[in-house]
């Protein structure tokens, strides 16, 4: 049986970097609602990958810097 | 509370009416003896009134809503700034109304949970029928096990609006 991981995301700090974007900003660059990216944000929504892709585009860094994944059990190296 | 929240709650209020009005008049005309039994016609026409009435509710109520909404947004923004551009509350109004993939997951697994409890009310009528009640029975049983499924629906989208959604 596959092991159960947790996608977690930097979309917070990301949105710190680049001059405090507010959440209804990255939600217009990303093409959906504010509620999504709050969201995706809080950990509560695994975004489809289209839209991953699109987030990682509103800040300009690959899709890896934004999400990333644990396993759930185990630290990751 | 967000736009899609309170368009949720807004549709399960008309189902919860039209369901209500339904039952009002339907079995006030049941109570007042104007129905007689096994006049399949009676509730065949009902039935059909009300789903038309609530389908014809339904999208009154999302164009008012969707209007109100849009003058909502356009006042607020202009009393924050009165030169505020119009492009840009037009742009404010289309975020807020924008559908996306979260909100089209949650209609799918709400809806899911919706049509089960139909499938449920269906059975149960079949078996209603079986244990000798009537055929209007049945059809009562079913049309409001599909109405009560829709506000159902709609506490499923508000559960899933709050504690967040998996794909899987």
């Amino acid at each position: 049986m596959p092991k159960k991981i947790e996608i977690t995301n930097n979309i917070r700090r990301l949105r710190f970097f680049a001059n405090e974007m507010t959440q209804q900003e990255l939600a217009e660059k990303a093409g959906v609602s504010r509620q999504t990216i709050i969201a995706v944000e809080a950990g509560k929504y695994s975004p489809s990958l289209e839209l991953a892709f699109r987030i990682a585009d509103a800040f300009g860094v690959a899709i890896g810097e934004v999400f990333d994944y644990t396993v759930v059990g185990e630290t990751k190296k | 509370m967000s736009t899609q929240e309170k368009r949720t709650i807004v549709m399960m209020i008309t189902g919860a009416l039209v369901l209500a009005a339904y039952c009002i008049y339907a079995f006030g005309q049941v109570n007042a003896g104007a129905v007689m039994p096994g006049d399949l016609k009676f509730w065949a026409r009902t039935m059909l009134i009300f789903i038309g009435i609530g389908v014809a509710a339904t999208i009154v109520i999302q164009i008012v809503y969707a209007i109100l909404l849009s003058v909502g947004i356009a006042v607020s923004k202009k009393i924050q700034d009165q030169n505020f551009k119009d492009e840009e509350i037009e742009k404010s109004i289309k975020a807020e109304m924008v559908e996306d993939e979260m909100d089209k997951l949650i209609e799918l697994k709400a809806n899911r949970v919706g049509v089960t409890l139909g499938g449920f009310g269906f059975v149960a009528a079949l078996i209603l029928v079986l244990l000798g009640y009537s055929t209007a029975v049945m059809l009562n049983v079913i049309f409001i096990s599909f109405s009560v499924g829709s506000i159902i629906e709609g506490f499923v989208q508000l559960y899933y609006y709050r504690k967040g959604i998996r794909h899987a």
